[in-house]
């Protein structure tokens, strides 16, 4: 029997979900190789009860509603693997807003506010709600990636992630440094890789979006970029764009 | 006696909804098409950021339009700040749009959609009765990804656009690249036309459909500064820049994502309004398919909205060779965006994207940041027709005797047809 796997999406863009229907010349050999038992995204008939060997979960946790489902596929998977950045640090719409959440919902929605019916909580990663097996980083995932932790996981590997910054594979790219040679406030030395240094091969500075590379120095970074006389606030809210509530946990102001 | 029909979590769309009718005998007493996907807030939550910053950010109002979202956002804070791009420039972007015209459009008839007029539940079974025109389906969604990645460096949230161009202008030799894949794309139409003639539209449910979309004003069809309503025959015109007369947004207690009306009633925008309005520009392949499909507008079934998708499809990949082409022959030129001086300003702009017309409006500050921003997402401005496509469904099956559970399925393929893109209605609009 193929294993059971379901693939799941709380609040976000649908990201990872695009990214694996965007596999599109493995996924036939995906649906081959796994039963894709319950993916309310991409089927109407799901099995919702039984036995998963493989849960991928993408997006955010802000309602109760989306709590409750979450821990029902904790509790039926054997692992549960946090797809994007969402997922993995509670990505964009956990960011910092310049006004507490009160006065943005009323930015938002008018004067007259959201009905009081609204569950409408602040966004948190998986990990706040349950125990998260494996994070697959990204905004969005990169398809590679995600087949590469299927295929290990399917033949019982632990899949190798990297635990390097952004810089050690734009350095393999020979590229430009943005950062010191151009001064832009690129993310790069704080942000894990695996996108093969994709913005800044467009001239484009990192901006942090796969979330932050084990024991990344963020005061170093924000010193660096203060030299370059870049407002501490102005680069405070852009390296918390991504993962917000992951730092308020991690940070080292080394 | 009161009952209710309900679909608790719509299957195969992007985000999380649902449809609770409320029946009281025969007579529907509710029918609300429930958005309970989590707020997101966006545009309160880059007040403040640098305008150079925020076009990344509204990208992640949504995966699968997140190069239209990237582009609409620009050409807002271009037209705040004066600045006009250069031809080429316009070009890419109107290549990036077919791109995704054609990837989200193959995804929704094809993966979504097909399933349902054909008694499927998913691709997944499709592909076990019909892998031949599965994997032509994939390879054209393949196609408007690798178009979209080639221009933006990222099917999925593009890097590559800044305001007034590009952080690296594509290659010749990428555009080249294109090409081939773009002429086997067109094969592929040819037999995607082929398999769709085989598959019957219901028609269920006949409601007119009140059109909205932008009235193109130069070759690229989904830019311009004007949107045209079609009402009872009548073209009115409403330019981009007075875009909240025509929105007027309202909040419903069921719905995470507002409603739009223009003058009362409700609009629908998409590709269905797109080619009832514009169809004359169909031409080649893509009349072909409009022909062979037994395509004609106005149309009073939405789920015609299906195969009007697969006829702008071919047309973005016809379009998408003769952009190339055109490109090609002018000479592709290594060109910086063009310098600007932050100031206080402010400025709108939609264009037509694959779920219909977007707007995107920012006021910015003196030192050029967000003072305000405003994104009004086609599947918000469609809430409210769908709402009454659903009552009109409910009550027309009710009248030819269709059992609870008939209807509850026509509700769900009644919702898909308009593609919502549950994601991108609650990114939320401010008052």
């Amino acid at each position: 029997m193929k294993p059971k796997i379901g693939i799941y999406g709380f609040s976000g863009c649908w990201g990872e979900q695009i990214v694996i229907l965007n596999c599109e010349d493995e996924l036939m050999d995906l649906f081959g190789a796994v039963d894709i038992v319950d993916f309310l995204g991409g089927s109407s008939v799901n099995d919702t009860v039984s036995r998963l060997l493989i849960a991928f979960v993408e997006g955010s946790i802000a309602n109760a509603r989306e709590e409750a489902a979450l821990r029902k596929v904790r509790d039926r998977s054997g692992l549960l693997v946090a797809c994007g950045s969402c997922a993995c640090f509670g990505g964009v719409a956990a960011m910092d807003a310049r006004s507490p959440r009160a006065e943005v919902i009323r930015q938002v929605y008018g004067k007259n506010g959201p009905a009081a019916s609204w569950d409408i909580g602040p966004h948190g990663p998986l990990s706040d709600f349950v125990k998260v097996d494996l994070n697959i980083p990204g905004c969005p995932i990169e398809k590679n990636e995600f087949l590469r932790v299927v295929s290990s996981l399917l033949n019982g590997d632990v899949p190798l992630m990297p635990a390097y910054p952004v810089c050690l594979e734009c350095k393999m790219r020979e590229n430009e440094c943005l950062l010191i040679k151009r001064g832009l406030p690129c993310a790069g030395p704080v942000t894990v890789a695996g996108c093969n240094a994709r913005c800044p091969g467009y001239n484009i500075a990192c901006i942090g979006c796969r979330g932050p590379v084990d024991e990344a120095n963020m005061g170093s970074i924000e010193k660096i970029l203060e030299q370059k006389e870049y407002e501490l606030d102005e680069i405070r809210r852009k390296l918390r764009t991504f993962a917000a509530p992951f730092l308020d946990r991690t940070e080292s102001r080394g | 006696m009161t009952r209710t029909i309900s679909v608790d979590h719509l299957a195969r769309v992007e985000g999380h909804g649902g449809i609770t009718v409320v029946l009281e005998g025969d007579e529907v007493r509710k029918v609300d098409f429930d958005i309970f996907e989590g707020i997101r807030l966006f545009e309160g939550l880059i007040r403040g950021r640098m305008m150079e910053d925020v076009t990344q950010i509204v990208s992640r109002i949504c995966a699968i339009c997140s190069t239209n979202h990237t582009i609409t956002s620009l050409h807002a804070l271009e037209n705040a700040l004066g600045i006009l791009v250069t031809p080429q420039t316009r070009r890419l972007r109107d290549l990036a749009y077919q791109g995704a015209n054609i990837e989200s459009h193959a995804l929704h008839v094809f993966v979504l959609g097909l399933p349902d007029l054909m008694g499927h539940s998913s691709v997944i079974s499709l592909a076990g009765v019909i892998p031949d025109a599965v994997k032509i389906a994939l390879r054209l969604k393949k196609l408007g990804n690798t178009i979209q990645e080639i221009v933006g460096g990222r099917a999925v949230h593009p890097v590559n656009y800044v305001i007034g161009g590009f952080g690296r202008v594509p290659s010749a030799d990428e555009l080249l690249s294109l090409r081939p894949q773009i002429q086997k794309g067109l094969e592929d139409c040819r037999q995607a036309i082929e398999v769709l003639r085989s598959v019957p539209i219901p028609n269920f449910v006949n409601e007119p459909i009140r059109c909205a979309a932008i009235a193109p004003e130069d070759e690229a069809f989904f830019f311009g500064n004007t949107i045209e309503v079609l009402d009872g025959g009548v073209r009115t015109r409403i330019p981009v820049g007075d875009y909240r007369k025509f929105t007027n947004e309202h909040l419903v207690p069921h719905s995470h994502a507002k409603h739009s009306f223009y003058e009362g009633r409700s609009y629908m925008v998409g590709a269905l309004p797109r080619l009832t309005l514009n169809g004359d520009r169909i031409a080649g392949l893509a009349r072909k398919a409009w022909e062979e499909l037994n395509f004609a507008v106005p149309s009073s079934n939405i789920l015609m909205n299906n195969i009007a998708q697969v006829i702008e499809m071919v047309y973005s990949v016809e379009h998408a060779l003769h952009l190339v082409e055109e490109i090609l022959d002018q000479g592709i030129v290594e060109e910086a965006p063009p310098p600007y001086k932050p100031h206080a300003c402010a400025g709108a702009a939609a264009t037509e994207v694959p779920r219909g017309t977007l707007f995107y409006s920012y006021e910015i500050d003196s030192e050029g940041r967000i003072a305000a921003a405003d994104v009004i997402t086609p599947t918000a401005q469609n809430l409210s027709n769908a709402e009454e496509q659903l009552v009109a469904t409910v009550k027309q099956g009710l009248g030819a005797g269709a059992s609870d559970s008939i209807i509850e399925q026509r509700l769900a393929i009644v919702a898909r047809a308009y593609d919502p893109c549950i994601s991108c209605s609650v990114h939320m609009v401010r008052a």
